[in-house]
């Protein structure tokens, strides 16, 4: 054992940074999670704090907290039926296209969006949509119309966020959908010309199940980040005037743990939201086996 | 088989939507930089929608002459090009190692790394472990904890096993130690998975905002994002004007009260949005068959 050992020292020692990393910035916080059950301070040592029971869940009574959890169910679950079946759509689209030149062109654009931070795309959503001389409101103006705030209103919050979101990401999530149906057999459309389908019959018959198995893996991957809405696309649109239907569970965990200080009991919240996904990332697993044979790991 | 009017028709209704569509990811940027490049007060009047009606650079001026967004950009720089260099060594390391089947406690090792992408403490007990490891507060923040990647290095782990093993064990046989073998036969090989894992390192650096917000309170260690994160709130121009030295431009300016938040803000956008804008035509190439090798079940 103690040779085998030693003809892989060299293997070792690359792995060794990774292992250690993962200890470090993995790990340990794991171990940290036991701030949830303790009455902790920044400065001083976990394992030092005496233990508080549950007193940290105390937030599973606070009625902001259910507000919290009903947003983040709205939104992710409002951004999942959106943009699940756009990038389908937009694939399918793309496919349409015979001119070369073109197809490769709308491709590059539309993945763009991609490579910008959400601190980018909360700048244009400012610029189009500010009160005074945003785009939009001064074509409102133009017609006649009351300008909108639109960034600070609770209506409009919901479907900036889904909007920028499908904005942001359907052309990058087609890149996949695209490079399955490159694999579908030509052959099967000519056999179909003949047989006098089109294009329309074509895409039911022929290219959507081509896709399918592609469609379920992205389904099924999908399924773990319905608890969680991107953090970083909601805190730079957040303000007082949306707050109360943009707090998701991630920034309310940022303001009371970060910013406010309340370590233990943004510990508790971070401890039950990633249980819960832990729970259905493995029961998605589980389904994945079942659906197509293998899990995903 | 020639198509038929119908579907002709069909199709130049797509060439429409598609059109469309590059017009709606492409004209914010064009506005953005309109509004930049238009004197402040004029754009607020209304009415530029492409091009500057009234053309001026003190915006960029200012914005390039401020101190401390300079020093941002130096900042972005620096972790950007040391994070990416770092996280793509780590990675391929890792990945490389653990290639070799017969590693003793190979298994225990891979359950070790998966296992962290199942579960996690959450970012406050994270953040109690930068402040322990003394990270906060320093550039280190920045770039020790993404070092290692486990998404990269798994993607890399299916790269690397797709290579021929004919040709390591032939090098064996030369007697290639691994170190050799890593340089001289899996790094000139791998290179086009090592440009598009290192693009997409190099993105998550440039556009990361989060770490410089809440890992950093120092002024004068936070990234560009971090600093248009700020400034996007932001009610009044003294965010950008107060540790301005460039003081030709300001002065210049007498105009200073055309100047207004918006053009600004936009000029600010642009700068920290064109270097992606300039190497984006390259790199295409690389990015497409990254997303492809990653989406294949690891």
């Amino acid at each position: 054992m103690y040779n085998k050992i030693y003809k892989y020292r060299w293997q070792y020692l690359m792995i060794l940074p990774g292992v250690v990393l993962l200890f470090l910035f993995s790990y340990i916080p794991m171990a940290g999670i036991q701030v949830a059950f303790k009455d902790f301070q920044i400065g001083t040592s976990i394992w030092d704090s005496t233990w508080a029971g549950w007193d940290n869940f105390s937030f599973l009574e606070d009625l902001q907290f259910l507000t919290v959890v009903q947003n983040t169910l709205y939104i992710s679950v409002l951004k999942f039926i959106c943009g699940f079946p756009a990038p389908i759509l937009l694939a399918l689209l793309i496919n349409e296209v015979t001119r070369p030149a073109f197809k490769r062109f709308v491709q590059s654009v539309s993945y763009l969006p991609h490579f910008f931070s959400w601190i980018v795309v909360a700048y244009i959503l400012q610029s189009f949509l500010t009160l005074d001389g945003g785009l939009v409101n001064q074509f409102i103006g133009q017609a006649g119309g009351e300008p909108v705030f639109f960034l600070g209103s609770t209506e409009w919050f919901r479907p900036i966020v889904v909007f920028s979101g499908l904005w942001k990401e359907t052309g990058w999530n087609t890149i996949l959908y695209l490079a399955a149906i490159t694999t579908i057999d030509p052959q099967l459309y000519e056999s179909a010309k003949v047989e006098g389908a089109g294009k329309l019959a074509q895409i039911r018959h022929i290219t959507l199940p081509g896709i399918m198995p592609t469609i379920s893996i992205v389904l099924i991957l999908s399924i773990p980040s319905l608890i969680t809405v991107g953090m970083d696309q909601i805190y730079p649109l957040m303000n007082s005037a949306n707050h109360s239907v943009a707090d998701v569970l991630d920034t309310y965990i940022l303001r009371n743990g970060l910013q406010q200080g309340y370590f233990g009991m943004a510990t508790a919240v971070g401890l039950l939201s990633s249980l819960i996904s832990l729970i259905l990332v493995v029961s998605t697993n589980q389904l994945s086996r079942k659906l197509n044979g293998e899990g995903l790991w | 088989m020639k198509a038929s009017r119908g579907e002709k028709t069909a199709e130049y209704i797509i060439i429409v939507l598609l059109s469309l569509l590059c017009v709606s990811v492409l004209y914010p940027f064009l506005y953005m930089l309109a509004i930049s490049l238009n004197d402040g007060a004029d754009a607020a009047k209304g009415g530029v929608y492409l091009w500057p009606r009234s053309f001026t650079l003190i915006n960029y001026e200012i914005v390039l002459g401020n101190e401390t967004i300079r020093h941002s950009y130096l900042i972005t720089v620096g972790r950007t090009v040391i994070g990416t260099a770092g996280g793509l060594l780590v990675t391929l390391l890792v990945a490389f190692g653990l290639s070799y089947r017969g590693l003793p406690l190979r298994s225990m090792i891979l359950s070790y790394i998966l296992l962290t992408m199942l579960f996690s403490g959450g970012l406050v007990p994270f953040y109690i472990q930068l402040n322990n490891l003394g990270l906060i507060n320093t550039f280190w923040v920045y770039i020790l904890p993404g070092l290692f990647s486990v998404w990269n290095m798994f993607v890399m782990l299916k790269f690397i096993q797709g290579i021929p093993e004919a040709l390591v064990e032939s090098a064996e046989l030369d007697g290639a130690g691994p170190v050799r073998i890593l340089w001289q036969i899996i790094v000139p090989l791998s290179k086009p998975m090592l440009a598009a894992l290192g693009l997409f390192t190099a993105v998550g650096h440039w556009n990361d905002w989060f770490a410089g917000a809440f890992f950093v309170t120092k002024q004068n260690l936070i990234p560009v994002q971090t600093f248009l994160q700020q400034l996007l709130s932001a009610q009044d121009l003294s965010a950008v004007l107060g540790s301005n030295n460039n003081q030709e431009a300001l002065a210049r300016s007498s105009q200073l009260k055309n100047i207004t938040l918006m053009s600004i803000k936009m000029s600010v956008v642009m700068v920290s949005a064109l270097p992606i804008l300039c190497v984006y035509p390259f790199l295409q190439k690389y990015f497409v068959k990254g997303v492809l090798l990653g989406s294949v079940k690891g």
